[in-house]
């Protein structure tokens, strides 16, 4: 449909503005980390939107290798958190993406496991915070807190309706020819789904673990109460980086927060395509 | 166990009756399923029977005496009377429904705003699209530490503030308890108009064009074609995506913990943040498992209606 110029010059202003509102926050936290200790906050005239004198001393700090001009050193550096995160979302995908995988093709294909998909929903309606007291219990009669197979475990379970859903939907798109074409050429049907219809659907499974990553990678709450000192995490470990001391520490946190922030958004902007599906539990594609 | 059974007799007898599906199907097919339901059942029967007995007893971790003991402090359901008197409590939940019924029309408005300037081609539309959904990639309590840096009395917003009206300014915001609830429910709908925005375009897209071509050349002008025939088909896409943003944002913790811990004093304390204090502040176990089960209870409502809307909408293409 022709547009007339009005309505494009209202559109485009429009959207500037989304834009503007939408990398402002994001934009100061960039800058925020690259600023020395004297910028980090300043009032009126003198606040500094962008680093005068740019320094990675945020980043040496966070990892420990440099305490300069910062008030005092950290017991423990950024990189256990950085693991901890890394290892709880990596097998926390694994854990959701294997069983999800596993029952989406069965109930896809065989019919099996009717009430998975309501089941499923429901966990996830669930506040993590209302069921967390008996996970705590749990977890710690099976000597699971503080570590990040822990962590892992409630990951897989947390985010295990999205990649059930995903894969479903996945499984009911996918055409069965080949499918049916294997079983007639003799194939058992446990061979067609892993030697045909996995490698057939690479990408789908690519999009859906990196889809379930980035839900693993963003917990904060599970973490806050299952993690406390070995094992924190990066968002956990980010909250710790002030204290009555030091005060707030902008330009770490900020660092930390930026290298949080860059894989997700990094994954996210590479499924673009399937974030619909993920996000309504399959109900809407793209 | 029993459930695991009863599961399995009836994923089996489903694949049985469906016609041409052999015994090696419904056995692989069950086989299949198994973790999942193993895990499903981990995190929901056993739980759910332990927060219902730790509920009706005193216990907390501190007690001295081990959870399967918590019967030699039961106290008869004071838990549940209890919460019906707790006034932290109800106010608190009626925090959470102040900002749902702030953050989540906002979200909704804004995002059908953006989609329809997105439903046709222009040039820089890709790039656009990929920046304005980049809020939501970012991780929740990183969101809420950019904003907890923004709202600063020395940061950012009250410098803009301070050039629009010309004076300087010193507003702070995270210590003022309007302001601070304003300051989180700001911080929500920066991170969630996109998902509002991504599902919406993705049902406007789905609009016929030719309907929409008839209409105009019936002479309906742009609000009336919108409001006749793209709200109507987009009906359920709009139901789904509130359904999903309103239980979102029932949760919502991450950002707003960050920022504010609830305070000042109370001032942003929703139910999860107030669910949280009471776990590691006043550690009444007890109690918080009789306040996680009412809202268990009101959400599996809740739950079985949105199932039936997202099985409708199945039926519907998008």
């Amino acid at each position: 449909m022709k547009r007339s110029i009005p309505f494009e010059i209202f559109r485009y202003a429009a959207i500037l503005a989304a834009m503007a509102a939408t990398l402002v926050p994001i934009l100061w936290m960039v800058s925020m980390a690259f600023k020395p200790i004297g910028e980090w906050s300043a009032t009126g005239a003198d606040l500094t939107w962008w680093p005068k004198q740019p320094t990675l001393a945020n980043f040496q700090f966070v990892f420990g290798h440099s305490t300069n001009d910062l008030i005092v050193a950290l017991d423990h550096t950024a990189l256990k958190p950085i693991l901890s995160s890394l290892l709880s979302a990596v097998f926390g995908t694994a854990i959701a993406m294997s069983a999800g995988t596993a029952a989406a093709y069965g109930l896809s294909r065989f019919g099996s496991g009717q009430n998975l998909p309501l089941a499923l929903i429901q966990l996830r309606l669930f506040p993590p915070m209302a069921v967390m007291i008996p996970v705590m219990i749990m977890w710690a009669f099976l000597n699971l807190n503080d570590t990040w197979w822990g962590l892992a475990l409630i990951y897989g379970i947390v985010t295990l309706p999205f990649a059930f859903w995903l894969m479903k939907t996945f499984f009911d798109d996918m055409p069965r020819e080949i499918e049916e074409a294997a079983l007639v050429e003799g194939c058992s049907r446990l061979r067609v789904f892993t030697r045909i219809t996995l490698p057939m659907m690479r990408a789908p499974l690519a999009s859906a673990a990196l889809f379930v990553f980035i839900l693993n990678w963003s917990d904060y709450l599970i973490a806050l109460l299952l993690t406390t000192r070995e094992w924190v995490t990066i968002p956990v470990y980010m909250a710790s980086l002030s204290s009555s001391m030091t005060g707030q520490l902008y330009g770490a946190k900020a660092a930390l927060g930026l290298i949080a922030a860059v894989p997700p958004v990094i994954m996210g902007i590479a499924i673009q395509r399937h974030l619909v599906r993920g996000l309504t539990f399959g109900a809407l594609k793209q | 166990m029993s459930a695991v059974t009863a599961t399995m007799s009836e994923g089996d007898m489903d694949a049985r009756t469906k016609p041409a599906t052999p015994d090696e199907g419904a056995r692989l097919g069950f086989r299949l399923t198994l973790p999942a339901q193993i895990l499903v059942l981990f995190i929901s029967a056993f739980p759910l029977l332990m927060q219902l007995y730790i509920s009706v007893t005193d216990w907390s971790p501190l007690s001295g005496v081990g959870w399967w003991n918590a019967w030699e402090m039961w106290n008869s359901f004071a838990n549940y009377t209890d919460l019906a008197a707790d006034t932290r409590f109800w106010s608190a939940l009626q925090r959470t429904a102040i900002v749902m019924l702030v953050c989540v029309p906002a979200e909704f408005l804004l995002g059908l705003a953006l989609a329809t300037l997105f439903a046709d081609d222009f040039p820089g539309k890709r790039i656009f699209y990929s920046i304005l959904l980049m809020p939501m990639m970012v991780v929740p309590a990183v969101a809420g530490y950019m904003f907890f840096m923004l709202f600063q009395s020395g940061g950012p917003v009250n410098d803009i503030l301070a050039r629009i009206i010309g004076t300087p300014l010193t507003i702070a915001w995270l210590s003022d308890p309007t302001l601070a609830l304003i300051a989180v429910m700001i911080a929500d709908i920066w991170q969630w108009t996109p998902l509002m925005f991504l599902i919406l375009l993705a049902g406007l897209v789905g609009v016929p064009e030719d309907q929409m071509k008839a209409a105009t050349l019936l002479g309906a002008n742009a609000w009336q074609r919108f409001t006749t025939i793209v709200l109507p088909k987009m009906k359920t896409i709009i139901i789904i995506a509130l359904a999903i943003r309103v239980i979102e944002n029932f949760k919502i913790f991450d950002t707003l913990y960050i920022m504010t811990g609830g305070g000042p004093g109370v001032a942003t304390e929703t139910i999860s943040v107030y669910i949280y204090k009471v776990t590691t502040q006043d550690l009444i176990w007890g109690y918080v498992a009789a306040i996680a089960l009412a809202i268990l209870i009101v959400l599996s409502i809740v739950a079985v209606y949105a199932m039936k809307r997202m099985a409708k909408s199945r039926e519907v293409p998008a």
